[in-house]
């Protein structure tokens, strides 16, 4: 599962997700990408399932690659506690995500095993999700 | 090119800043500027239609018509997307002088990928060069250039030092030999569902540092990242 090798702190503010995403917004490696139309947390868990979805519809060949990166960790407090006593515990890691993002990119196969794979991916994510094509490629 | 060189007529601008850029958008025109040869720059709007037509056109040289003025020749040096819907918020051209070399990018297509016994074999072919920069004459500037990969197989690389530019065209690359335009890899074997390996990272240093306590609970979760810090100031 995707976390950081070694953090800083070991709990973070959650802070705000205003505005669109200010990079990332076009495919930059594969043929084909997973663009965001909602802001949004997506764990490592999510990641995970989105990717091996992918992976398992495009079975052999093809190339994946994951553009975001869970580096924020988010705490919970344990189930029925009363409120106060300072923050809860690291539970887990999420990334960011703000409308516009290209969460994942795939090459390498044809295209509507491609749109399918991605489909798939994007139903294991918290966020409205729409396929991309590369700019400049024709469609 | 050159021979069919299309016409963009714009109009010129004299409302600045974003507030009056919305506006503008929100009323289906787009802001653009124009620049080059030491001049001014010349802000101007244009129809999101008409850009929208000659952008999907795929031109490389265009002739700027700024109001009633002169058509200039122009390449479109930027074009801004919104980031979620895609449309363009913004271009830049860039004038140019049909007589004077001009540096482009311009995008490398690959061709014959079917034929090539590399991916017949089950091979991925990693195309990983898509733009190059070229130095030409602005009417002589590819709209793309083709490399052929028909002859590939598996752990074959091509350099661009194996392509030949168009003529009039010449490649901007410091060591052609070290630019890969693409690779055809192996196959990726299948990979089976891994069982659910707890992550071998590292813990939260065990209490040692002041800074933040566990507050008597126990530090070692199973998926926690060691702390920047924590062991070298000991």
């Amino acid at each position: 599962m995707l976390m950081p090798k070694r953090v800083k702190y070991r709990k973070q503010m959650r802070g705000r997700m205003r505005g669109n995403t200010k990079g990332g917004s076009t495919v930059a490696f594969g043929e084909y990408g997973l663009k965001s139309l909602d802001r949004g947390w997506v764990t490592n868990r999510q990641i995970e399932a989105a990717r091996v979805a992918m992976t398992r519809k495009i079975k052999r060949g093809g190339k994946v690659w994951i553009n975001i990166f869970p580096d924020k960790p988010y705490t919970a407090k344990p189930a029925e506690t009363r409120m106060g006593s300072g923050k809860g515990n690291p539970e887990g890691w999420v990334a960011v995500v703000k409308p516009g993002r290209v969460m994942f990119e795939l090459a390498g196969v044809p295209e509507d095993l491609a749109k399918d794979a991605l489909r798939l991916a994007g139903h294991k994510l918290p966020v409205r999700t729409k396929i991309v094509r590369r700019e400049g490629s024709e469609g | 090119m050159a021979s069919d060189r299309a016409t963009l007529k714009v109009q010129e601008r004299d409302e600045f800043g974003s507030r009056e850029s919305r506006r503008l958008r929100r009323s289906g025109l787009v802001p653009g500027i124009v620049y080059g040869h030491g001049g001014d720059a010349r802000p101007f709007q244009v129809e999101e239609r008409t850009l929208r037509t000659l952008l999907g056109e795929g031109h490389t040289l265009l002739d700027l018509e700024l109001d009633d003025s002169a058509a200039v020749p122009v390449v479109i040096k930027e074009e801004q997307r919104h980031p979620v819907r895609g449309n363009v918020i913004h271009i830049d051209c860039l004038e140019v002088r049909l007589d004077e070399k001009i540096e482009s990018e311009v995008p490398i297509e690959l061709e014959g990928l079917d034929q090539a016994p590399g991916v017949r074999e089950g091979g991925v072919l990693d195309h990983v060069t898509r733009e190059i920069t070229v130095e030409a004459l602005p009417t002589e500037i590819p709209e793309k250039i083709t490399v052929d990969v028909s002859e590939m197989v598996i752990g074959d690389t091509i350099q661009l030092s194996v392509v030949t530019p168009p003529s009039g065209v010449k490649f901007m690359a410091d060591d052609p030999e070290e630019i890969t335009i693409a690779t055809l890899s192996p196959p990726r074997v299948e990979e089976e569902p891994e069982p659910e390996l707890e992550e071998e990272t590292e813990l939260v240093g065990e209490g040692e540092e002041g800074e933040e306590p566990a507050e008597g609970e126990e530090p070692a979760e199973p998926e926690q990242p060691e702390r920047v810090g924590e062991s070298e100031d000991e």
